[in-house]
């Protein structure tokens, strides 16, 4: 080559590469500097002996639902002199017992609840609750209420169950950008919405030099290695992700509206290697402010139908038992309704653990419907982390301590055969 | 064509990092070692990067005068910086502008108005006025930070202060509040001020400012910490995140913390203090007791070594590289506490180090998304921002919403800044910048997204009940429709609409211009004759660490193919297309993230 590229006399040798590495900069992470890039390795042992098969769906209901209206204390007077126009009647209720009751649209779940395969935990929140969603959310993502942390929870259970970080694709998360939640010490990622979108804008001349961007090469230090990887990982796992959705959507029967769950169970039946998947409901009606009945029965007859079709398709593949879904919003609503037969922004909230793995039932202190806190709202009987704790440490195997920064009892709704089928791998 | 001015070419100097004998060295770089290469990697983290132009400038000064020039920046003139100019959505009606839509319509129905707007006297919702007005302040303070956030891009792209641009973005992320919650764009504006008064000034002067300054009062809840009832948002964000970092303070630091603070409050946007609300007694804080206040309480804060290795580690990790060694930290923590929490020697230090210039700093930075943005315009030689494509989508895509930082802990950074989705979200981003689509933008200040609907039904001429409906009222029989008009006080729906629309009237367009750069004058300008050696040119210009030699061949191959010839002068009139794409491609590469 006779020009005059600057880059043909970089002053690195690989000498100075493995001095580098013995500096102590992680170039050794994956094993050292050898002819195999790490990241095809990696792809190659993405089933490692001491990986667990147990995954966890987070599925998050954000805009705030109103959880009064989803499991109706049906029993209780007070609802109804709080909900003159927007409680659920009577006959809109699949009762449980004579206080509660799924609201009608729900069927999909009541079944799943039937089967003894849903732990309803109730006044789920924090001690002084944010009313802005975004706020609020914050603190659900990084577990740390009115304080913050630069990694989600989901994140740091992935780096608590693989601290080496090299299993790829240990984290997915299925939405525009990537929440808060799954920010992650150890892992990148795999954040997406629409699988035939996850792919570069390009000139259809340029495609020859894209497809070489992700060519092996020996990094110049750890921040490179780590582009590298992700550039990697970017266009395998785009491939791989476009193979198993196109895989998935031959089978998937075109009545089941799973809304962004069908992406899941694809890549589920692909046998990817991911244990966390986190799912940020997109195009919410949950912020039920104005004329609530019709958009909330919508939305809650969608989710539920949706959590029931995705469970039904886990059956189908084997892997119910492997599966746990946990379901939360950022907050509950104001217990009375508003003037515009609507609820306003509140604090406790009602949330779901499924799965086979989960021993069906209701947990928590339901909130008092008399004593109301901070202007109408209910008091929250169950820190959120606990239930994060439960998942952590009951389901995953993981240690919820290291995670959170700090102990919360467990809730006791996960099977213990499960905690020993996991004791045994 | 017109003529194009031909540059003596310098020879480039070779990519130099410094040898790993220098990592966590923080002795001055000898003059001897200074060079174009090495100008060029202070600027990239610094600030912003450069033209070859500026980074030779910074070359000749040698390496003490570059630093000087860079740090001590306040002696040279700034002439490109402009005020930021108002739409004028504000009055003062909005001051105390109420928490929520309740909040401002309870008001309203307790007093006949609020926000400086009247409930009507009769008929069918009376307090919309109210809601309107609500979501019309919403709209407007959201779509006005908007185009503050751009007028600060263009503030880092047009600085002849890096640094100060640079360490103000640091600072915004560091004490991080975001407009989501503030719902105050001016208050958010006084706050870029503070950060760019202060950007290198003293830390500790630094901080008791942010404690006073109304975004972050508001933004942790300054008006719930009172006497009796400390709030203790505040107290714990300020340790645990601004200033020590978690396990250097008890709860009860926290509780007594949150004590000397009470009574702190703002009016607009003016610090206060109501003697009242404010708790005087005896505090005990770290191991100290006294009578303390606020400003107290941060200077024992600032009093405690852990606090200007905290400081100074945020700093390094911010501008030099992600990971840093126990030992570096209490070096570069000393260097901060010694000069008395003063910046300007901590980032002299820095900048001048044989550790800056070493192998693990070169490449060792991801850019974010906002210095990705303005590095781009940097490195293309345009002197504004585009307004095609917009500048907060763009950053959004990326992962950056300037001025709304995700939570109090600001942007996690460093790795966290790239995934596979993000990385594939910067060439797109890098491509609708060198090659926008004009005809195809739409300006998303004037779209009002799901709400577009109401709009439309309204102007078609339905009630609100129809237009708020969820199934098209066109698809309804006239007796569904009438039956969904109701009574009621307000419909919040409408309000979402019309605070938008009525936002939009009076906000100052941002105009839509593309980038303004001539790839075709810069490349040939450069004395390239041949494609490989605009490519080369190129790769040199954008890259601080060089891509792939199949990259770099694959380029060639490329522009050789779309100019249908290797040579430059053959493909003159018709080439800037083509540089624009392979300019675009080099910045696709995992080596322009890093720097």
């Amino acid at each position: 080559m006779t020009t005059k590229n600057p880059w043909n006399k970089i002053n690195v040798s690989r000498r100075d590469m493995l001095r580098l590495g013995a500096g102590g900069i992680g170039l050794g992470l994956f094993g050292g500097i050898g002819p195999v890039p790490p990241v095809l390795a990696q792809a190659s042992r993405s089933v490692t002996a001491n990986q667990s098969d147990k995954i966890l769906v987070v599925f998050e209901w954000f805009g705030g639902n109103d959880g009064l209206n989803t499991i109706v204390p049906y029993g209780d007077p007070l609802y109804y002199k709080h909900r003159p126009r927007i409680g659920i009647q009577e006959p809109d209720v699949l009762k449980i017992d004579a206080q509660f009751g799924w609201y009608k649209s729900m069927r999909g779940m009541k079944r799943l609840y039937d089967d003894g395969k849903i732990a309803i935990v109730h006044g789920v929140g924090y001690d002084r609750p944010s009313f802005s969603h975004f706020t609020s959310i914050s603190f659900w993502h990084t577990a740390a209420p009115n304080s913050g942390n630069e990694y989600g929870w989901v994140g740091r259970t992935g780096a608590n169950l693989d601290p080496s970080g090299v299993r790829e694709n240990m984290i997915v998360n299925i939405g525009e950008s990537q929440t808060l939640a799954v920010k992650a010490p150890k892992h990148v990622p795999l954040v997406f919405v629409d699988p035939q979108m996850f792919k570069r804008a390009v000139f259809a001349p340029e495609k020859p030099v894209l497809n070489t961007l992700a060519a092996a090469r020996e990094p110049v230090g750890d921040t490179h290695r780590y582009v590298l990887e992700v550039t990697k990982s970017a266009a395998q796992a785009s491939e791989v992700v476009r193979a198993a959705w196109s895989a998935y959507r031959t089978k998937a029967s075109p009545d089941l509206r799973l809304l962004d769950l069908d992406k899941v169970v694809a890549l589920i039946e692909a046998g990817f290697p991911t244990q966390l998947y986190y799912v940020p409901l997109r195009g919410s009606l949950f912020d039920t402010h104005v004329n609530q009945a019709s958009p909330h029965d919508r939305q809650l007859q969608y989710c539920s139908d949706a959590i029931g079709g995705f469970f039904s398709e886990m059956e189908r593949i084997g892997r119910a038992d492997d599966v746990v879904m946990y379901v939360h919003s950022e907050f509950g609503r104001r217990v009375p309704e508003n003037t515009s037969l609507g609820t306003d922004h509140g604090t406790a909230q009602v949330n779901f653990v499924i799965g086979n793995a989960v021993k069906g039932g209701m947990y928590g202190k339901p909130p008092s419907l008399s004593e109301l806190v901070l202007g109408d709202n209910l008091q929250s009987t169950t820190d959120f982390r606990r239930v994060y704790a439960t998942l952590i440490n009951d389901w995953l195997g993981a240690d919820a301590t290291t995670v959170l920064g700090e102990p919360f009892e467990t809730l006791g709704m996960i099977k213990s055969q499960a905690a020993k089928t996991r004791a045994k791998a | 064509m017109r003529k194009l001015k031909k540059r003596m070419i310098t020879p480039r100097t070779p990519w130099s990092p410094g040898p790993a004998a220098w990592q966590d060295d923080l002795s001055p770089l000898p003059s001897s070692e200074w060079n174009y290469d090495r100008a060029a990697h202070l600027l990239a983290h610094a600030g912003f990067g450069g033209t070859p132009e500026d980074l030779e400038k910074f070359a000749d000064a040698g390496l003490d005068r570059a630093v000087e020039a860079l740090v001590h920046y306040e002696r040279l003139p700034n002439p490109k910086m402009q005020p930021f100019v108002e739409s004028g959505f504000w009055d003062p009606s909005f001051d105390h502008f109420p928490e929520s839509r309740p909040d401002a319509t309870d008001r309203a129905e307790k007093n006949g108005a609020s926000m400086g707007v009247d409930v009507k006297p009769a008929g069918n919702r009376p307090v919309q006025p109210v809601s309107d007005r609500f979501f019309y302040w919403l709209r407007a303070t959201m779509l006005e930070t908007r185009r503050l956030g751009y007028w600060w891009a263009n503030r880092m792209l047009q600085t002849t202060h890096p640094v100060e641009e640079k360490m103000a973005l640091l600072w915004h992320g560091h004490f991080a509040t975001h407009e989501n919650k503030v719902r105050d764009y001016r208050k958010m504006h006084q706050q870029i001020g503070l950060f760019e008064r202060y950007a290198t000034g003293n830390l500790r002067d630094l901080t008791i400012e942010v404690a006073k300054n109304p975004a972050m009062l508001y933004f942790l809840d300054a008006q719930y910490n009172v006497k009796g009832a400390p709030n203790e948002n505040f107290a714990r964000e300020v340790m645990e995140l601004f200033t020590m970092g978690v396990g250097n303070y008890t709860e009860k630091d926290v509780r007594e913390c949150a004590r000397a603070f009470t009574g702190w409050y703002f009016d607009d946007l003016a610090f206060k203090v109501d003697p009242d609300k404010h708790d005087a007694g005896s505090k005990e804080f770290l191991g100290r007791i006294g009578s303390f206040d606020g400003v107290d309480i941060l200077r024992i804060i600032f009093e405690q070594p852990v606090t200007a290795e905290f400081l100074a580690a945020k700093i390094y990790r911010f501008l030099v590289r992600d990971e840093i060694s126990p030992a570096l930290r209490r070096s570069v923590g000393k260097v901060l506490r010694d000069a008395d929490y003063e910046v300007k020697p901590l980032l002299t230090a820095i900048l001048r180090s044989k550790d800056f210039y070493s192998a693990a700093s070169y490449g060792g930075h991801i850019k974010s998304p906002v210095e990705h943005m303005v590095a781009m315009m940097k490195h293309l030689g345009a002197e504004s921002m585009p307004g095609v494509p917009d500048f907060n989508q763009s950053t959004i895509a990326l992962g950056q919403h300037l001025l709304n930082p995700p939570s109090v802990a600001g942007w996690a950074g460093g790795k966290a800044w790239i995934t596979p989705g993000l990385l594939i979200a910067r060439g797109n981003v890098a491509r609708d910048t060198l090659i926008p689509d004009m005809t195809g933008f739409r300006d998303w200040n004037f779209n009002a997204g799901s709400d577009n609907v109401l709009g439309e039904r309204l102007r078609d001429g339905y009630d609100i009940g129809a237009a708020t409906a969820l199934n098209d009222p066109a698809k309804m029989s006239e007796f569904d429709r009438v039956a969904l008009e109701r009574d009621e006080k307000f419909n919040t729906r409408i309000s979402g609409y019309i605070g938008w629309e009525q936002a939009a009237r009076k906000l100052i367009p941002t105009p839509r211009d593309a980038a303004r750069f001539d790839l075709t004058a810069m490349v040939l300008t450069s004395g390239a004759k041949t494609t490989a050696e605009a490519v080369d040119y190129l790769t040199w210009r954008l890259l601080r660490v060089p891509a792939a030699k199949e990259t770099r061949d694959a380029l060639v191959a490329f522009l050789t193919n779309e100019l249908g010839t290797e040579s430059l002068d053959r493909a003159r009139t018709y080439m800037e297309d083509p540089l624009r794409m392979t300019g675009h491609l080099v910045m696709s590469t995992p080596e322009y993230q890093i720097v």
